[in-house]
């Protein structure tokens, strides 16, 4: 309304139950200058005004003693359809039994009003609960809203930190000869391993989104190996091997000094990756010489990705090779050694894992 | 309304003032329901009620008038029927129809009035 705002336009709407004409003509004229009113000439009638329209009235009074459905079976119906917490009713009554006032109060009536009503006490007991009733809902409507932004915020902003991390990850790629695509297949079979296999059994999909993101990192140590050794075609030295291997470790530094980063959940994963993804099942991997299941499965999971991708494209330091080859060369364990329960759940889905190439780019 | 009548109606037990009040100061609209209680069907009703011997048609009918007097201000003929309906609510019928004769006496002092 409405009392404070009395010189406009009524716009809320209140609706009169009562079957005495004059005690609807008291409250309408009342009401009349900052409500407008609809009237209902028993209980029936009144509650088909309001459920045939939920949004339509601010308030309803309503008289107890009426033909056709008294005010407190009006009230139960209204409870059943769970308006009574929607819209506030108020019971304008001559005499308010103990009973009554209980099963209304009980019932959820917002306020007992006693006839004769005085007509500045009325208005001012409404219009204070209809006042409310807007205030929260449009409050109500506001953190709704801001539910929805905050939630869109949240999702741009780790669309964006993937679209970093890839960044980044592709342009370490880059300075290695390949084309990102090396970084987005490691992401996809990594996922799709954990996705389709017993390895990601108990797993969450928020935890194998983790660590397919975590996945996208795997070579950023990378970035401190000098171009002559990570473009050079052929064969390493062993002490160019040497500081090729720091890759794992410094990987895993570098991820370290990123706050934000630590402080998310795919930091650990990232890690781990980073460091322990040449870590060999026979304990003949680096830069720890993990053995076994000490190497966590994510990073068993992202070494294998990582070598049947090397194998299937071409490097500077190799062709791609069939995939036959590439399947006879991992089962071989010429390109290292895996866990057989790996093995099992990678040869599984290889099937599908194949079709990831396209084969006119980048298989021979 | 002019004053005398206000004072007239006032006598009969009415208080004008708060009636009017009620009706937020519109004397037309209290005019009207003035009239229109003339023409009520309760009060003969709840007479009828009593020779008949019904308590139910007695308690309807004293409970709704009751209601009429209220909103008009008609404050002694209110008080007596708010004891009227007291006294049936609570079963005393007898007792409920011994305060017909300072209703009915009430009643057409007010009928009067207004109709003069």
């Amino acid at each position: 309304m409405s009392i404070s705002a009395s010189n406009e336009k009524p716009t809320d709407r209140i609706l009169i139950v009562d079957d005495d004409e004059m005690n609807r003509a008291i409250l309408a004229n009342i009401f009349e200058p900052y409500y407008v009113i609809d009237e209902a000439e028993d209980g029936k009638a009144g509650l088909d005004m309001i459920l045939s329209d939920k949004e339509r009235y601010c308030a309803v009074l309503l008289d107890v003693m009426m033909p056709n459905m008294n005010g407190i079976e009006v009230l139960r119906e209204l409870k059943k359809a769970d308006l009574l917490n929607k819209i506030p009713v108020f019971l304008i009554t001559a005499e308010a039994n103990n009973d009554t006032l209980h099963e209304a109060y009980h019932l959820g009536v917002m306020d007992v009003i006693l006839k004769p009503v005085t007509p500045f006490v009325v208005l001012r007991r409404i219009d204070s609960v209809v006042e409310l009733f807007k205030a929260r809902k449009v409050l109500g409507d506001r953190v709704i809203q801001q539910d929805i932004e905050l939630l869109e915020k949240a999702q741009q902003i780790i669309e964006l930190n993937h679209g970093l991390i890839e960044a980044l990850s592709t342009a370490i790629e880059f300075r290695n000869g390949e084309s990102g695509e090396h970084v987005r297949r490691i992401h996809d079979i990594t996922q799709f391993i954990f996705e389709n296999t017993e390895l990601g059994d108990g797993m969450s999909s928020e935890e194998i989104q983790n660590i397919a993101l975590a996945s996208i990192m795997h070579d950023v140590g990378k970035i401190a190996i000098p171009d002559n050794i990570l473009g050079k075609p052929g064969r390493l030295t062993p002490e160019e091997f040497e500081i090729m291997k720091t890759h794992t470790t410094q990987g895993g530094e570098l991820l370290d000094k990123i706050p934000q980063l630590k402080d998310s959940g795919v930091y650990s994963y990232a890690y781990d990756i980073a460091r322990h993804h040449h870590e060999r099942w026979d304990g003949r991997g680096y830069p720890d010489k993990l053995k076994g299941d000490e190497i966590s499965i994510w990073a068993q999971v992202v070494s294998i990705a990582d070598v049947y991708d090397a194998l299937s494209c071409k490097r500077c330091y190799k062709d791609a090779f069939p995939r036959e080859k590439v399947v006879r060369m991992i089962k071989d364990g010429e390109c290292g050694t895996f866990s057989p329960r790996l093995l099992e759940a990678f040869f599984s889905v290889e099937d599908t894992l194949a079709g990831f190439y396209s084969k006119k780019e980048e298989t021979a | 309304m002019d004053t005398e009548k206000k004072q007239r109606l006032h006598d009969a037990g009415i208080d004008v003032a708060d009636a009017l009040g009620r009706f937020m100061g519109n004397e037309n609209m209290l005019e009207k329901f003035l009239g229109k209680f003339t023409q009520d069907k309760n009060y003969s009703a709840l007479v009828e009620a009593f020779d008949k011997g019904d308590p139910e048609a007695a308690l309807t009918a004293s409970h709704t008038l009751k209601g009429v007097c209220g909103n008009l201000s008609m404050s002694a003929l209110f008080e007596i029927l708010t004891e009227q309906v007291r006294l049936l609510r609570e079963g005393d019928f007898d007792g409920a129809k011994a305060l017909m004769g300072s209703i009915t006496e009430k009643y057409t002092e007010i009928i009067s009035v207004i109709n003069g």
